[in-house]
């Protein structure tokens, strides 16, 4: 008898953690069906590629808020980041600074920029909306103020192969993506320091009497926020050679969205970041998709913020079945 | 009328594919008292939480006045007059009492809220159960007992048929018991039928008519409480019989002092406590609550950093007090609050296990096999009822998240363990293998320190029992025949002065 409940209650689960890709698949089928009947395709190796290479800043800066949002809390500065990282990094290129050491003096600039945020969160004792909120207008604001609001353009072209060079024919974009999500996937589940940064997010008395640091760990989930952010920069700078001040405004919520569709819980302690990539792969079929078949960008907005409910609302199914 | 006000038949409840209710049924007479008596996790809340629709049921009958009903939501059972008190109350603590008693069911003048009214109509029904507080009184400003006060008034002003009183004195004294039982005796008198969750036997016998008691989520048996005795309820309730006599311990070692604490300060909550604790030992520290024992406790492990005082673990001082030093000192703390800072509830039993102890699973990358079966052998070890290791915490029932609690501590191999409440609302049945537990670590040559407000508890487990009040230690006595509860409590309640 007891065995027969536990399988069923198996099935059960496997059915609720795998209805993130079920939703995935069913967009995509949707899409390659709608876009034939207008005569256009979709399921290409172009459009693949495309959709992956524009998803790639999100999914990059993603990561990153992923481990903020574990903790429970929340980055709203990663978009002002990326436009900072743009315009910081064109000016330090267009003095002649090498590329790789531009490379890394923006990461450093991000690793600052999340430090502080998480200083303020963990030892500050400031709700980190009200600290991201101030740290997001400080830094769009720095932005401004360092090229007087214009945009710096003419790079040299070998900003751009930063990550549109190719390797056996895939935009090594792509292999970035993979790259950090596989290393941070195995950060999160497999070292001491992921399993900390959810029990923060879980209950961050437990975790503290059983002797996490948990006020140092909290600082360091905005250091990855800030990290990430800053690698998502560099990803846009290269990929436009072009840096606009007000490049990467509202990407917090566009990354946001990516996490909560990935079935993070803004309240933290629970989700998997391997599902983000897959929130953001979403995100950009649905962009791609839409715009494939022309419809107008007010209408990819409503269709957007209606996926980003749906996805939670099918989330809590088990929770509002248990009641 | 019916003969029965209230019945319940062949309920059935499961969460997640664990059967929580299995037929259970209840039967409830106007006018009657009637007790609902069974272990934590027997199902009583869930049996409970049923009545007033905060749960669906799977399958069964609820009949009121003979009459099936079928609520869809709490405000309907509360409309039909089916009222639940719980422990935490469903009270605003930011707005007046008036405001509580008649929320949704305002007083309106032209549409606007008729204050003046609602105020004289909340005196009137505070004076019938003789609340004396101004109505206006914000409800967090008030005591436990006044706010369940407030409760019963509220649930007084609809039509009233069955009321649900769940743990109504845990958290109240003595004369406002005797208040509350002259409240339910008029109540009783009216012919409302009221179930009682309670676990004190004497109050049961004190205030009760009938008693049905549950086991496992099943019915076990409906008796008049006349016609039974402490000794027998227990015996349906556990399905055997407990002693409560103190055990002889013949592991203590004289010579070792495994923790040593002198001068320890903290605010004005500890105040210069010494003591110690000898290998193979249960120290016991008694008080009331608020007399500093779990800031003590937090101050050894380093949770709270101590103003003055030292630690010495196996005679050596420990030069940083802090969490992760004591608990690598062998140092451990169990938490009075198992929810707030014993368990991460949305995690799984294995990973709550695991947290403490992570370094003793890693080579480079954690070894996941590995924290399954030593979780998988705790849950057997310590016999965690679960329906799988890696079921969340918070679909386990009380006794048995405490000893997932214990697990994790137990896994770290510790040499003195401090117990902080360790049976508090757990059940008779989670209590004695929670004994047995610590029973056999003292046997292992490992310490323990045991906060506890239960004096029973005190005596039946402790070699010494040293009494805190206001932040002092008063007393220590050595846990002999001559010790008695009163000895206790009279240091705990006024440090021993009268």
């Amino acid at each position: 008898m007891e065995k027969v409940n536990k399988t069923e209650s198996f099935s059960k689960i496997d059915i609720q953690s795998l209805a993130l890709y079920i939703g995935a698949v069913l967009i995509f089928i949707t899409f390659t069906i709608l876009c034939g009947a207008y005569g256009k395709s979709f399921f290409t190796l172009d459009n693949m590629k495309n959709i992956i290479n524009q998803s790639a800043v999100i999914a990059v800066i993603a990561i990153g808020q992923s481990i903020v949002i574990l903790t429970g809390g929340i980055d709203l500065s990663v978009g002002s980041i990326v436009g900072f990282v743009g315009i910081a990094g064109g000016l330090l290129l267009k003095s002649g600074m090498p590329l790789m050491m531009v490379i890394g003096v923006v990461i450093i600039c991000g690793c600052i920029i999340g430090f502080a945020n998480g200083y303020f969160v963990s030892f500050g004792k400031v709700p980190a909306f009200i600290v991201t909120l101030g740290s997001m207008q400080i830094i769009h604001g720095l932005t401004m103020v360092l090229n007087t609001g214009r945009p710096v353009s003419g790079f040299p072209s070998e900003l751009r192969m930063v990550v549109s060079a190719k390797i056996m024919g895939i935009p090594i974009s792509i292999i970035y993506v993979f790259l950090l999500y596989a290393i941070m996937i195995t950060v999160m589940k497999k070292t001491t320091l992921g399993r900390w940064i959810y029990a923060i997010g879980g209950n961050a008395n437990a975790a503290k009497l059983a002797g996490v640091k948990t006020k140092q760990i909290e600082m360091l989930a905005y250091v990855f926020g800030g990290l990430f952010a800053s690698i998502g920069g560099i990803f846009l700078l290269s990929r436009l050679s072009y840096a606009d001040p007000n490049a990467g405004m509202g990407y917090e919520l566009d990354v946001i969205a990516a996490v909560v569709i990935g079935g993070i819980a803004l309240s933290g302690g629970k989700g998997s970041i391997g599902n983000t990539l897959v929130g953001s792969l979403i995100l950009g079929m649905l962009k791609c998709g839409l715009q494939i078949l022309n419809v107008p960008v007010y209408f990819q907005t409503i269709i957007i913020g209606i996926t980003i409910i749906v996805a939670v609302y099918l989330d809590k199914a088990k929770e509002r079945k248990a009641e | 009328m019916a003969e029965n006000i209230l019945e319940m038949k062949d309920i059935n409840k499961s969460f997640f594919g664990v059967d929580v209710l299995k037929n259970a049924q209840l039967e409830v007479r106007p006018g009657e008292v009637h007790v609902l008596l069974g272990e934590n996790g027997a199902g009583k809340s869930t049996l409970i939480k049923i009545l007033s629709s905060a749960y669906k049921k799977n399958s069964g009958r609820i009949l009121l006045d003979g009459k099936e009903v079928n609520f869809h939501s709490p405000k309907e059972a509360i409309d039909a007059g089916i009222n639940v008190i719980y422990q935490e109350f469903n009270l605003n603590p930011y707005v007046p009492i008036y405001e509580n008693i008649f929320l949704g069911r305002e007083f309106t003048k032209y549409g606007f809220i008729d204050e003046k009214k609602t105020i004289a109509e909340a005196r009137k029904s505070m004076d019938r159960i003789g609340l004396k507080v101004d109505p206006k009184t914000l409800v967090g400003d008030l005591s436990v007992a006044q706010k369940q006060m407030v409760e019963i008034t509220k649930a007084l002003n609809g039509e009233l048929k069955v009321l649900v009183l769940d743990e109504p004195t845990a958290a109240i004294t003595d004369t406002e018991t005797a208040e509350l039982f002259k409240i339910v005796r008029e109540l009783k008198a009216k012919g409302v039928g009221i179930i009682y969750i309670s676990h004190r036997m004497k109050e049961l016998f004190e205030i009760g008519d009938r008693c049905t008691v549950m086991r496992d989520g099943e019915f076990v048996r409906t008796v008049t409480l006349e016609e039974t005795s402490e000794d027998e309820l227990t015996r349906m309730m556990v399905g055997r019989s407990v002693s409560f006599e103190k055990r002889v311990n013949n592991h203590i070692d004289e010579k070792h002092k495994s923790l040593e604490v002198t001068g320890l300060c903290y605010k004005d909550v500890v105040k210069d406590v010494c003591l110690d604790v000898k290998r193979g030992e249960i120290l016991g520290i008694a008080g009331l609550v608020g007399a500093g024992r779990t800031e003590l406790a937090k101050c050894i492990i380093g949770a709270y950093k101590a103003h003055c005082g030292t630690v010495k673990v196996h005679g050596k001082e420990l030069e940083n007090v802090c969490i992760c030093n004591t608990i690598k000192e062998k140092v451990v703390y169990l938490s009075e609050d198992r929810k707030d800072e014993g368990l991460v509830l949305i995690h799984g039993v294995n990973d709550n296990i695991a947290l403490p102890n992570l370094s003793r699973f890693k080579k480079f990358l954690l070894n996941d096999k590995k924290i399954t079966s030593v979780a998988k052998e705790y849950i057997n070890k310590l016999k965690i009822k679960t329906s799988s290791y890696k079921a969340q915490a918070n679909t386990l029932s009380g006794g048995n998240q405490q000893k997932v609690v214990i697990a994790k501590w137990l896994c770290i191999d510790a040499d003195v363990y401090i117990f902080d409440e360790p049976t508090r609302g757990i059940d008779v049945g989670a209590r004695d293998e929670i004994y047995e537990i610590m029973y056999e670590l003292i046997s292992n040559g490992a310490s323990i320190i045991m906060i506890s407000s239960d004096l029973v508890e005190i005596l039946k487990m402790c070699d010494r029992v040293a009494v805190m009040h206001e932040g002092e230690i008063r007393n220590t006595f050595v846990n002999d025949a001559s010790l008695t509860q009163e000895k206790i409590l009279s240091y705990a309640l006024h440090g021993g002065a009268h």
